[in-house]
Formats: structure tokens, sequence, C-alpha cells
């Protein structure tokens, strides 16, 4: 029994050595961009809080890279800084009291994470890109918009720095994505005409 | 004494010759103070496999910040973190003509304004190989080991400046260093390696030409 519980471990013990883990560490600037003249309520679902990706390479092993704290530090950051007020709630829903006192809702997702190492794409950078879907709904929490954004990064690494190479790229991929919401969400077409519709005067 | 004398002696003979030419087009006159205006240096970044190292910038802003008259940078990443999303790849201005449109959204110009940046340098360009060849090898054995061959590596170096006066919104100019130079790696029991490094000349070469560039007129 001891003995298989001291193989068991040891077997854990190789397989992790063999797993390459990356976390996500880096600065969330604050944009310097016009505000959208709405209250605006938040919601960051644990998924996205925690988002994690797992993936086994052929040629190049197996990976876990955690997006957590970072990807979240930088869209409250963002999403802060692009609407009047905004203030964070823990319900993909508004309650009737929210309702009465807030333009909308928006709910940023990850649909998908992928990355490409030297060994696979055969450049000499590792790359990382990100999908992302911000959901806008308005006050009575009808949809208005699914806004699908895709960051990309790249980042240099050698040999022994395919972790900090790639968690580099991840960072600059989640920064890539708030350069695009913060640029072009007050621009889309639902997003102007539901600012004119529910806030006169808004949006000329 | 003696043993410094031979080791400085011994790592001049094992640097390789670098060729470089430096060019400088002047659009504008130029006259920044050392004393309170800054300069900032940015790698032009691109999503394809070209794109100028950030080791290169940071080797200018190494170099333009010491000497006899100091010029003062604004670190690359400070810069863009306090006007994101401006500088970024998909948003950077690509001409000096964008930077009117720049400067007219909200708050670009008075964060400009307040960290004194009077010019901004872009830099293009990286080093590639060019040509290699040769052959080397290493063995070791029980009854030791050593090195035999002589393989070689010629890299070019080329890199271009655009320099944007951020006062008058305009180009002002534009240097390019270009840098050749072949390294050797000679095997004679132990590896006896001969460097060129013409991103290092290159950039010596841009960042002095870019000071006297900058000075006033």
């Amino acid at each position: 029994m001891e003995l298989k519980r001291l193989l068991l471990l040891a077997l854990t013990a190789m397989l992790s050595a063999c797993t390459t883990s990356v976390v996500v560490e880096g600065s969330a600037p604050t944009p310097l961009v016009k505000k959208i003249p709405a209250n605006v309520a938040v919601y960051f679902s644990e998924e996205f809080k925690t988002f994690t990706h797992e993936e086994s390479i052929e040629q190049a092993g197996n990976w876990k890279i955690d997006l957590g704290n970072q990807n979240l530090d930088f869209f409250r950051n963002l999403i802060n800084s692009m609407f009047t007020s905004v203030i964070e709630i823990d319900s993909a829903e508004l309650t009737e009291a929210q309702q009465n006192s807030l333009d909308g809702l928006v709910i940023p997702v990850i649909d998908k994470y992928g990355f490409l190492t030297p060994a696979v794409s055969g450049l000499k950078f590792y790359s990382a890109s990100i999908h992302y879907k911000i959901s806008v709904l308005d006050n009575q929490n009808n949809k208005l918009a699914d806004y699908t954004v895709v960051g990309y990064g790249k980042s240099e690494g050698g040999t022994f720095g395919a972790g900090k190479a790639l968690g580099e790229a991840t960072r600059l991929a989640i920064r890539d994505g708030g350069t695009r919401i913060a640029v072009d969400l007050s621009s889309q077409p639902t997003i102007k005409k539901w600012l004119a519709e529910k806030i006169p005067g808004a949006q000329k | 004494m003696r043993n410094s004398c031979l080791v400085v002696v011994a790592i001049s003979l094992l640097t390789s010759c670098v060729t470089s030419r430096v060019e400088e087009i002047r659009t504008a006159t130029t006259g920044m103070d050392f004393t309170d205006e800054a300069l900032v240096i940015l790698g032009r970044a691109s999503y394809n496999d070209r794109e100028t190292e950030e080791s290169f910038t940071d080797c200018l802003a190494d170099v333009l910040a010491r000497g006899e008259q100091p010029v003062s940078i604004i670190p690359q990443k400070q810069f863009k973190d306090s006007l994101y999303p401006w500088f970024e790849p998909r948003t950077a201005p690509a001409t000096s003509d964008d930077l009117v449109r720049l400067f007219a959204q909200p708050g670009v110009r008075e964060r400009i304004e307040a960290s004194n940046i009077r010019y901004l340098a872009w830099i293009e360009g990286d080093t590639v190989t060019v040509d290699q060849g040769g052959s080397f090898s290493c063995t070791v054995s029980t009854f030791g080991g050593g090195c035999f061959g002589i393989t070689y590596w010629e890299q070019d170096a080329s890199y271009e400046a655009s320099i944007w006066d951020l006062e008058n919104l305009s180009s002002a100019g534009e240097i390019s260093a270009d840098a050749n130079g072949t390294s050797y790696l000679a095997g004679v029991i132990v590896p006896i390696p001969i460097m060129a490094r013409p991103g290092n000349a290159a950039c010596k070469a841009l960042a002095g030409q870019l000071k006297t560039f900058l000075k006033k007129q």
C-alpha cells in the first residue's frame, strides 16, 4: 500500500515536471479614451475571473496557462475607464432595483484561447490569441450586441525562457484585445443606437 | 595589471571587423533643449516575423542617456502605458500626418506636454544572418576532449529612425544606420569565438547621429 502511494507520488511529480506552468503577469494601463456616457454594471463570471488554459502539444509538451488575475485586473481597469460609472455585480442579469438606476450591463467572456510555440509554428517567437466576446445588454436585460474581439500577442524566447515568453505573448494578447474594445466599442452601430435612444444627446 | 592588459589585448584581437554607414535626411530644423525636454524611442511593432528588437531600442536609449550631453529619455513602456491605447501595434500613428488626429484624442496632448516630450523617434529594422557556413564539432571522451573546425556567420544590421517633432506635429527627418560583420568560431582544442557585433555598431552609430541631429541648430 505504502509502495503504491510512493509510486503514485513519484508519477505525479514526474508528470508535473513535464508541464510548463505559466502565470500571466504585468501592468494594467488605464485607457485614455472618451468615456461612453452611460452608467453600467459589469459581470465577470467565475470562469472569466479564473481562466486557465491547459493543452498538450506533441512537439512542445504540456502547458498550463493561467490568465486569471492579469486578465481580470486589466478588464476591471478597462471597463471602469470606458463608461461614466461602473459597478461590478455578481449576476448575469440586472435586478429590478439595478434596472432603475443603470443604463445597461456589460459581460466580457473569453470564448477561445490559443497559442503557438516555435516548435509548432517554425517561427522564432511564441504567440497567443484570445477571442473575447463582449455582450452589452440594456437595462431591461435585453441583449443589444455581442461584440467579438481577437487579441494577439507575440514574444521571442530562448530555450529556457519558454514559459516567460508565452506569458508575455499572452499579456500582449490581453492588451491588444483591450485596445480594440477601448477604441471600437463606442462606434459599434448597435451601441450608438442604444446610447441615442436611452440617453438622448449622448451620441451625435 | 599585466594580466588585465593581456585580457584587453586578447579581447581586442578576438573582435571581428564591422563596417557601418550612417545617412541622414533632414526635413525641418531641430532644437532640443537637453536639460528640459525629453525624447521617447519606440520600436515599430508589427504582427509579422520581422520587428525591431527591444534590445536595440534599449541600447539606443542607454547610449543617448550617457555621455557629455545626456538626453532625457522617457522609457518606452512608461510612454505606451501612459498613452494606452494610442501607441499599440494596431493604433500607433503610421505617419507624422496622423499626429493631428492622435492629438485630438482626449488627454493625449496633455499627457505628452506634462512629460515634456519634444521628439519621438520611431525605430524600424532588424539584424539578420545573411550567410553562414563551415563546420565545427566538439568531442568529449574518457581521455579528454576538444573542438575542431571553423564556422562563420555574416550578419547585416539595418535600422532607420524617423524623428517626429511633437511640438509642431511634423516630421523632422530620418536617419539610417547599416552595419555588416562576420563572426567566426574556430576550434583548436578549445573553441575560440571571434565575434562581430553589427547590431551594437549600428546602435552606437545611430545614437551618435541622433544626438547631433536633435541638438539646437
